[in-house]
């Protein structure tokens, strides 16, 4: 990183100062490379990427294993936290610390931590948004939750960088134009909101920096928003959070300064780089862990390795190894050779296969800490090509190298649980593991709920009063019964 | 009908017996270094221990792990194992391991197992093909393993089976399989094979099987065939018996005890050596260990709870961030047990840390000979009320010298 652009003069900037430095950028469509800094806090390079946590750790990774995990940030998702809000204030506030959320998820100092309010990827909340409130999915069902209550749950939080909330129905196949001009209005009202919030908080307090959402509609049907937040709001926010990367083109030059978080999923590698390519900086990549559920060990490198022969150009490297296959059964290797992730120093392939086939634990953790290897090596290489130039080419040379998409999954992940699968998945998933019995009571409840006749069978309220006696409210909206599954003692075998 | 007295890879190096008690401290010299005793190893059933990595379990202070036989007869198999170079190269393990027969894993997880005297058919959980194992195989098995403990294969039956002569036929075929076992194993000199006695709770068949296995002189001698839902007083008279006839300068094992009481007067009564996987199984299903009794982290009460697991624990969660440790609360286990896996791992390290240090402490308690003491403050700690100590552990340590229920 040569061509660092010269610092603001630092002793003047406040400490909790976020600051991002743009080192290269060839133009508006174009990648970039930058350095995400705060103080007491790991140098974040971009483009790279954070750790996407449930429930506080990424997933298969123990407290003290992440300190062995090259992970300099991480992504965290309110709706782990707020389970049984409103009924009880979740644990998580009760915590009379500084740094709590930081505290009660053991994360280290020096890491940067990202608090959003739905987990990447969010799975489609029935609970509408309106006006004041969205809808989020905890472990417990459905909530929703209002901007107030978001800004003060931030600054009991205190992470370093919140995103703000988005008016976007997850989901919904198409979205009328009068929702999309909803969505504008409303996310404009929120991200004036947090940022009066956050300015409101004494001097002395900590304070967070905030990442304003770009949403996934057309620029003319944002323009109200995105004008204000030029006129008046571009100096209190430190980074934008985009929900589709394809829109970057209308992004107004007056924010290219900042850094993008990119919110936008993106289904494996290639799709990744095209992002890049656009100049996302920042990225949570869902990808990862549903590879490592699915037993594969992410076997890839940018830039891509030399073809060897160039004539047999038809048979293109898979992006993954399915460690699942009987064929690893005696492999002494490591998973990607020459990988220095922890899994491949210390264990070879044959093991890996046989945690698999016997469904031992240690072989998600161990995959998982090889995965997000592979892609901290992928960013490493990525900012090299673009340093050097050369990006352009040497996608074209991955996509060469590489096949378009991750190998299907063959064998079974581990057991998952109701607020971690995305809406894809789900369908996969309800195929897999088909439903005995369906709760007749439950799903009379579900089109109560879907307000067709909130009044007429006045007996079904009585049976969601009942329910909330036994600490189950909110059950009644999750899909697939997977709480009561939840409610089962895992794994009775030794 | 003795056989020749056969090499040993272990070095049993006494340093300190109770003087009330017939509890004993030494040091375990194995071919993958020393372990102290007593000892509770930890069970890695499938050369895995329940989701923690071998650094973690090496952090948590374990030396000595267990892996089983049967488990990895079946998976990897024996081709897999002989390719790799042994259990310990497969999982990357440095340190001790000892494997048991899998004959108990025959009865356990087999109903449809049959015991003959050529060893134990039973079908293949796989594709359901009649299998055999015979003493001869299961040593072979654990020869390509290569742990550097090595259980005979036994006839195990419950402990609680009336039929006293299917207790003596298997009783009196255990130390004919000994025999082949010994017959069969191929690295003495690195790997020690241990006999186990059996006998149901009969103790003069224990008795005469102690003498038999004691004659071929193993490096090794475990009590076999308890805890298996027998009373806990017919447990401790059987453990009590055994230890009188065993020779004071071998190590004693006694298979499947783990619960803290259970380990402390065990030791009271002259064992040394025990494996059991309730504290890690435990640990996925939500429960922590602590001195004063296991708490299921998963009741809600314990969502607000911003205190270690256990305070004063040093493992690695329990440790403050300022002292090098996670830090980690009752209330953030709560938030993540049976959610993530991490839950599990979190409670894994505890627990396993805690069977750990409390060997420690025994050990420790043994050699400066004050164990009496020690053996009071356990139980003054798991229970409020000395009203509430467990009959079986009051009398089997007034049989060694110990009155619980005096001040």
């Amino acid at each position: 990183m040569t061509n660092d652009a010269s610092p603001p003069n630092l002793t003047q900037l406040p400490p909790e100062m976020l600051e991002f430095a743009l080192l290269k950028t060839t133009g508006a469509l174009a990648p970039r490379l930058g350095r995400l800094t705060l103080p007491g806090r790991k140098t974040i390079l971009t483009p790279g990427f954070l750790g996407n946590t449930s429930r506080g750790a990424v997933p298969h990774i123990s407290q003290d294993n992440f300190r062995n995990a090259s992970i300099n940030g991480v992504y965290v998702a309110l709706e782990d936290y707020i389970e049984k809000h409103p009924e009880t204030t979740p644990p998580v506030f009760q915590i009379d610390a500084p740094d709590s959320l930081r505290r009660f998820i053991a994360l280290p100092t020096d890491t940067l931590l990202v608090l959003g309010a739905r987990r990447q990827p969010p799975i489609p909340s029935p609970v509408a948004n309106t006006n004041s409130e969205i809808g989020l999915l905890t472990s417990y069902g459905f909530r929703s939750i209002s901007s107030e209550y978001y800004a003060a749950a931030v600054r009991k939080l205190q992470p370093d960088i919140v995103v703000g909330l988005a008016d976007i129905p997850f989901g919904q196949e198409t979205v009328g134009l009068k929702r999309k001009d909803k969505m504008s209005d409303r996310t404009e009202v929120w991200t004036r909101d947090i940022i009066a919030k956050r300015n409101g908080i004494e001097k002395g307090e900590p304070r967070y920096s905030i990442f304003a959402p770009i949403l996934p509609i057309d620029q003319d049907l944002q323009s109200w928003y995105l004008e204000h937040l030029l006129d008046d709001m571009v100096d209190d926010i430190s980074g934008v959070a985009i929900y589709d990367a394809y829109l970057l083109d209308d992004l107004p030059e007056a924010l290219y300064h900042l850094p993008r978080l990119s919110l936008h999923i993106p289904a494996g590698p290639h799709e990744l780089l095209r992002q890049i390519s656009l100049g996302m900086d920042l990225f949570t990549i869902p990808f990862i862990s549903n590879a490592t559920d699915a037993g594969i060990a992410l076997d890839f490198k940018f830039p891509a390795p030399q073809k060897l022969d160039s004539a047999t150009s038809s048979s293109r490297q898979s992006l993954g190894v399915d460690m699942w296959l009987a064929s690893h059964a005696e492999s002494a290797t490591p998973l990607t050779s020459g990988c220095t992730c922890y899994a491949c120093t210390k264990h070879h392939t044959a093991y890996i296969q046989h945690l698999l086939s016997a469904k031992e634990m240690l072989g998600w953790v161990l995959i998982q800490l090889h995965n997000h290897t592979i892609l901290d090596s992928f960013f490493s290489g990525v900012r090299a090509s673009i340093e050097n130039g050369t990006f352009e080419q040497d996608v074209a040379a991955f996509e060469a190298f590489y096949e378009p998409s991750l190998p299907e999954k063959t064998g079974q992940g581990p057991r998952v649980r109701g607020y971690q699968h995305s809406g894809s998945e789900h369908k996969h998933m309800a195929k897999k593991n088909p439903k005995a019995f369906r709760n007749f009571e439950k799903e009379g409840v579900l089109q109560a709920m879907h307000g067709q006749q909130p009044n007429a069978k006045p007996e079904m309220r009585d049976v969601i009063d009942d329910e909330a006696l036994v600490g189950l409210v909110g059950l009644e909206n999750v899909e697939q019964g997977e709480e009561a599954e939840k409610l089962k003692i895992e794994d009775a075998k030794s | 009908m003795v056989p020749v007295s056969m090499p040993s890879a272990l070095t049993f190096e006494l340093l300190g017996k109770c003087s009330v008690t017939k509890a004993r401290a030494a040091t375990l010299h194995l071919p993958h270094g020393p372990v102290p005793l007593p000892i509770f190893m930890p069970v890695a059933t499938q050369a895995s221990l329940k989701g923690l990595t071998p650094d973690q379990l090496e952090d948590a202070g374990c030396r000595l792990c267990l892996n089983n036989t049967y488990h990895l007869g079946l998976k990897p198999g024996q081709a897999t194992l002989d390719a790799i170079g042994g259990a310990h190269k497969f999982q990357s393990w440095p340190h001790n391991i000892l494997t048991d027969s899998g004959g108990f894993q025959m009865v356990s997880l087999l109903k449809l197992a049959k015991v003959t005297e050529e060893g134990v058919k039973f079908l293949s959980p796989h594709d359901g093909t009649p299998m055999l194992l015979t003493p001869e195989h299961s040593i072979s098995l654990q020869n390509s393993i290569g742990s550097d403990i090595i259980m005979q294969l036994d006839d195990v039956i419950a402990t609680t089976s009336p039929d006293l002569a299917r207790m003596r036929e298997a009783m009196e075929r255990s130390v004919r399989w000994l025999d082949r076992c010994i017959k069969a194993h191929k690295y003495p000199e690195r790997q020690n094979l241990f006999c186990i006695i059996q006998g149901g709770l009969d103790l003069d068949l224990r008795k005469e099987c102690t003498i038999e296995m004691v004659a071929r002189d193993t490096p090794g001698i475990a009590i076999g065939g308890l805890s298996g839902g027998e009373a806990k007083d017919a447990y401790c008279t059987v453990v009590d018996t055994c230890t009188e006839l065993l020779p004071e300068k071998k190590p004693r094992y006694v298979m499947g005890v783990g619960y803290p009481e259970d380990l402390v007067v065990s030791v009271a009564l002259g064992a040394d050596m025990f494996d059991c996987v309730w504290p890690t199984r435990t640990a996925r299903f939500g429960n922590a260990i602590t001195a004063r009794g296991v708490l299921n982290i998963r009741n809600a009460g314990y969502s607000t709870e911003f205190t270690p697991i256990e305070e004063g624990c040093q493992c690695v969660c329990c440790r403050s961030q300022e002292d090098g440790g996670l830090g980690i609360t009752r209330a953030y286990i709560y938030h993540v047990a049976s959610k993530e896996t991490a839950g599990a791992h979190l409670l894994t390290i505890h627990n396993v840390h805690y069977q750990l240090n409390l060997m420690k402490r025994v050990r420790e308690a043994i050699i400066e000979d004050r164990y009496p003491a020690f053996l009071k403050e356990f139980f003054s700690k798991l229970y409020d009320d000395k009203s509430k100590y467990p009959g079986w552990a009051v009398n089997a340590l007034k049989g060694v010298g110990v009155d619980l229920l005096s001040d």
